[in-house]
């Protein structure tokens, strides 16, 4: 199923982030910051925790047959709280659209660049404060 | 003599110290210690006037978030003067990276520790200042937090190493003044997340921390350590001010990413281990 091969797009790097698999607590430095893979799937877990949020997807594989679960992190829910999430603005069966930076080991994983929900259109993405000017009133 | 004049009165607030002091030990009165030894082993309580001073103190409030385009741009542009040996395993961990095999210094729950967290933090932190006291307060790994004491004392003789070592500061106009010591030897000298060295021992850090904006700060590092640099290495980080309520720090306890929510025999909600993406 071709929409569903991960499409794989050379783009500049535009957002440093720490993104980490939960239970390796990796760095950002494990992603390749040159790439980016897009996966279409099924959102399997949200697990909104430190340091850093996890998002498991259902993607069906290229040449078919059961489908591989890839493992997209992500900051903090601090700082995704300040670029507009919340704990729920992922659930277990949305369909999502994710650009992801990948490992650089070649595994199933990679460092959330952005997620669209396909049934809402809603972009989710992570800004950095350091990407903002001082905010005061 | 109400309470408040008590509190109200320094002189009378380390006598009241020096007399307890002496009630709780005795023994160490019998030995000749006199009461002066004695109120510098207590914190005096705070005075409406340590308060006072607090308010013509500089404005430090809100969240800051560092400059992480600059700390990036360092890497290249501000190397520290590595001695020959960890310039070569520098080099390395540089390549290493670029071959995709990046070794991950912060791959544990570990706080950053000093100075990496000053230098290559991603996240926000907040200043608090209390009579006596400077404290920082960082997110994500459960233990970021510096004091650094502005009470006048000095370092311990024989402090304990720590992740964040021991720290001292004064006021020089509207510029703290920090000078740290005591940190473990395997706290990182990082200058990313992939590429730095643990500092083996000995490092001696000054900080001079001020506002060069009405909402930027700086602060301006001199970093010693002698069996991983050659000489004193300069550096500048740069952090901005934020208000808005969505920039409140929140709790972060970095081992909880290793767990999920999980159901015990007796029904209660508790941890179990993350056991991956191919469960």
């Amino acid at each position: 199923m071709s929409g569903h091969r991960p499409a794989l797009v050379l783009c500049a790097w535009l957002l440093a982030f720490a993104a980490v698999p939960a239970f390796a607590h990796h760095s950002f430095a494990a992603y390749d910051k040159t790439k980016i893979v897009n996966l279409k799937g099924t959102i399997k877990s949200f697990q909104w925790v430190n340091p850093h949020v996890q998002i498991l997807v259902y993607v069906e594989p290229a040449g078919g047959g059961a489908p591989e679960i890839w493992s997209v992190e992500t900051t903090s829910p601090g700082v995704l709280t300040r670029s507009g999430w919340t704990r729920n603005s992922l659930k277990p069966g949305d369909r999502v659209s994710v650009d992801i930076s990948p490992l650089r080991d070649g595994s199933h994983g990679g460092g959330l660049d952005k997620v669209t929900l396909l049934d809402t259109g809603q972009v989710l993405t992570v800004t950095f404060a350091s990407e903002d000017k001082p905010d005061t009133p | 003599m109400s309470v408040v004049r008590w509190r109200s009165s320094g002189f009378r607030s380390l006598a009241l110290s020096a007399l307890l002091g002496v009630l709780a030990w005795p023994a160490a009165a019998g030995e000749g210690a006199s009461a002066a030894s004695d109120a510098a082993a207590f914190n005096a309580p705070p005075t409406a006037q340590d308060w006072l001073a607090i308010s013509k103190l500089p404005d430090w409030s809100g969240i800051w978030t560092p400059d992480m385009r600059d700390q990036e741009a360092q890497e290249t542009s501000n190397v520290p003067p590595w001695t020959p040996a960890i310039a070569k395993q520098m080099i390395q961990m540089a390549a290493d990276e670029a071959a995709g095999k990046p070794f991950l210094i912060f791959a544990h729950c570990f706080p950053e520790a000093m100075p990496s967290w000053m230098l290559i933090m991603h996240n926000a932190f907040e200043v608090l200042f209390t009579p006596g006291r400077v404290t920082l307060l960082g997110e994500v790994d459960g233990n970021r937090m510096r004091r650094i004491y502005t009470d006048g004392r000095g370092h311990p003789a024989d402090p304990d190493p720590s992740f964040h070592g021991h720290s001292v500061g004064h006021w020089e106009g509207d510029t703290l003044v920090v000078d740290t010591v005591a940190i473990l030897p395997q706290a990182y000298l990082a200058i990313s997340e992939a590429v730095g060295v643990p500092n083996d021992g000995g490092m001696h850090i000054v900080e001079r921390i001020h506002l060069s904006g009405p909402n930027t700060l700086h602060d301006d590092l001199e970093i010693t350590a002698p069996k991983v640099l050659t000489r004193t290495w300069k550096t500048t980080r740069i952090y901005y001010r934020h208000r808005a309520k969505k920039y409140d720090l929140v709790e972060g306890v970095c081992v909880q990413g290793d767990y999920v929510d999980g159901i015990d025999a007796h029904g209660h909600a508790i941890f179990v281990p993350n056991p991956g993406p191919a469960s």
